[in-house]
């Protein structure tokens, strides 16, 4: 048939569309989420000079934008050495997170599945306690957390990858990969000398405390080395939602591409938990709400990474404040809130029409 | 256009085509049937590149399919599988862009030429009125209609269906089998479908393939091999052939199973016709069955 036949009218960007024209870049967006990303990246701004701004000592926000335009003022200290590194790592930290969701749990079509479901976070908890507990100099930590999510990451694939990486498979194989590594975790910590212990039992439960500029930098220079497949990636999740069959009569290849996707999560996913540790229940939680927001069949990569970076900046705020001056670890507080959210949005289903 | 040579396809240990070899005419709407586990799907599924031979090739205008690149078949074939799973909440305008997939790239997600293909595609299928709707919504011949819309914006010279009309009512099987017919005579487009009923399938097909056992029992047109001996060859199963009243085609009616079937006063309105078809079959060429 020859598409421009006669009757049909010519339009530029498919419908409820606008046609986004950069260089020879031709993206299709729809209205919806640019409008949410716009109004996460205002909210996300707002929550990072409230971030700044609370604490002891509080510091008025015109002071706190006086002092990031490098205007010099007497809280140059609090603001920019103290404060901003850790916002920046939650920030940072954050969007890693929510893209690793988006990208796992639209491979899994599984709105659960996320880096602690399929084991990454105890392939890097194990091997994170295991170098708290054994001795090891501090800096090896989070190496050695990567190595241990990425290896445990790798069975997950390996495993799932016999029959396509189809979904189902893909998900049982990393539950349990997960409670092996978990019961091995338990097995460590408690023959581990108490003290050595207890730093394992931090580091697993996930805190941005005392951490900042380094690791914000380990996780920015990762998400820029993924950024040009992570532009494909966004293109690419679209035809996740579609079954094996109709994909490949599309001309996808189903299981190249989810192999593609799944190894580009995982491998933001073990870089932020080695960095910052299990905080990951924003890599749960960021994908849905973002998903319900823009309403799409599938999570959106740019929102996810954005509600991701506000979650994790507002937890990390209410950690630190809350209960003042006793600070929870942020990977308490995203459990605490994201759980039952989440669970307010299963109870309320969805809408199936008959 | 679309042949297979040598053709071997088995799961596991289980061989169910062996050593297929088949021509399908171009502009043409061919209809594979047979019984059920004859290997009609896995032929269809084999051609459009679904399945995986074990042995043999199927060809596309003479290439082995297997060594073009997946999206340049895709550009030439069509393929709509059984039951395609919908996306949650994506809208008929959504999902027919999607056929649109293998002219696009990440970089260059959409064209003009994407845009006047989705909306040809829309009328052609009568979908268009549905753009905005979410396919979840939709009745099942609707929803059908909408997937063999996303075919048909791939713009291909030929399109292949799996059981098109299994889980459609009678009115919606038609609509769909009407479709498919126009495409063929007014778009020259090369059709080819596995359907479960007899009669639809010699009502429709250009060229009719009837299958057992993993083999080609007998090709044609319908109103040539469409025939008592065939389809007792076939299904196993006595039946008579007459003329379909409304378009003449061969018109299978399955031949008295039980006596009761044929109790009190229907038996006379039935028996009349029977009679009457039987004695049109003997005359038209091979004898009806005995039993009747």
């Amino acid at each position: 048939m020859s598409a421009l036949a006669t009757g049909t009218r010519a339009r530029s960007a498919p419908p409820g569309r606008t046609l986004l024209r950069l260089g020879p870049l031709r993206v299709p967006v729809r209205r919806r989420p640019v409008l949410v990303a716009a109004a996460l990246t205002g909210l996300l701004v707002a929550a990072g000079v409230l971030s700044l701004s609370l604490g002891t000592p509080y510091v008025a926000p015109t002071d706190v934008l006086r002092a990031l335009s490098g205007a010099g003022t007497p809280y140059d200290l609090v603001v920019l050495d103290l404060r901003l590194p850790r916002l920046v790592l939650a920030a940072v930290a954050g969007a890693a997170f929510g893209i690793a969701g988006t990208l796992i749990q639209s491979v899994a079509r599984n709105p659960l599945a996320s880096p602690d479901v399929i084991g990454i976070t105890q392939g890097a908890g194990l091997a994170a306690t295991i170098a708290l507990t054994g001795g090891a100099a501090a800096v090896l930590v989070a190496p050695a957390a990567l190595l241990g999510g990425l290896a445990a990451a790798a069975l997950v694939l390996a495993l799932g990858a016999r029959h396509g990486l189809a979904a189902q498979r893909f998900v049982l194989a990393g539950v349990a990969v997960a409670f092996a590594l978990r019961a091995l975790i338990e097995v460590v910590l408690m023959t581990a000398d108490p003290i050595d212990g207890m730093r394992a039992q931090i580091w697993l439960v996930g805190t941005l405390a005392g951490k900042g500029w380094t690791e914000a930098a380990w996780i920015a220079v990762t998400l820029l080395a993924l950024l040009p497949v992570l532009l494909w990636a966004g293109w690419a999740l679209n035809s996740t939602a579609l079954d094996d069959d109709t994909a490949r009569g599309i001309g996808v290849r189903p299981v190249a591409r989810r192999i593609g996707l799944a190894g580009t999560g995982v491998l933001a996913a073990a870089m932020v938990t080695a960095q910052v540790g299990a905080v990951d229940f924003v890599s749960l939680v960021a994908p849905q709400l973002a998903r319900r927001l823009v309403r799409a069949e599938r999570p959106p990569l740019l929102c996810s990474a954005l509600l991701g970076a506000l979650l994790l900046v507002l937890a990390d705020l209410a950690g630190r404040r809350l209960l003042a001056p006793t600070q929870l670890p942020a990977g308490v507080l995203t459990a605490a809130i994201g759980g039952p959210y989440l669970i307010f949005l299963l109870l309320r289903g969805r809408r199936r029409p008959s | 256009m679309l042949s297979t040579r040598d053709l071997v396809v088995g799961y596991d240990e289980r061989t169910v085509l062996d050593g297929l070899d088949l021509e399908l005419p171009a502009d043409a709407f061919t209809v594979v049937v047979g019984p059920n586990a004859c290997g009609k799907s896995t032929l269809l599924r084999t051609m459009a590149r679904l399945l995986t031979p074990s042995r043999g090739a199927v060809l596309l205008d003479g290439t082995a399919i297997r060594d073009l690149p997946t999206r340049e078949v895709a550009q030439r074939l069509g393929v709509l599988p059984q039951s395609p799973l919908v996306p949650e909440g994506v809208t008929v305008a959504d999902l027919v862009g999607r056929g649109r997939q293998p002219y696009q790239r990440w970089w260059r997600q959409w064209s003009e030429r994407d845009s006047a293909a989705v909306d040809e595609a829309m009328e052609l299928a009568d979908v268009a009125g549905l753009a905005d709707r979410p396919v979840d919504t939709l009745s099942g011949g609707q929803r059908q209609r909408v997937w063999i819309a996303m075919t048909l914006a791939q713009d291909t010279e030929a399109l292949l269906l799996d059981e098109p009309t299994t889980f459609l009512d009678l009115a919606h099987q038609v609509e769909v089998l009407d479709l498919l017919h126009r495409l063929r005579a007014e778009r020259g487009r090369t059709v080819v479908a596995v359907l479960h009923d007899l009669n639809q399938a010699a009502r429709y097909a250009d060229h009719l393939i009837a299958m057992r056992s993993g083999r080609v029992v007998a090709a044609g047109p319908p109103r040539e091999i469409l025939t008592v001996e065939l389809v007792r060859d076939v299904f196993g199963l006595d039946c008579v052939v007459v003329p379909c009243p409304v378009t003449g085609a061969p018109l299978v009616v399955p031949a008295l199973t039980s006596p009761s079937l044929a109790a009190s006063s229907v038996t006379s309105s039935l028996a009349a016709p029977a009679r009457a078809a039987s004695s049109i079959t003997s005359s038209a060429g091979p004898p009806a069955n005995g039993t009747l």
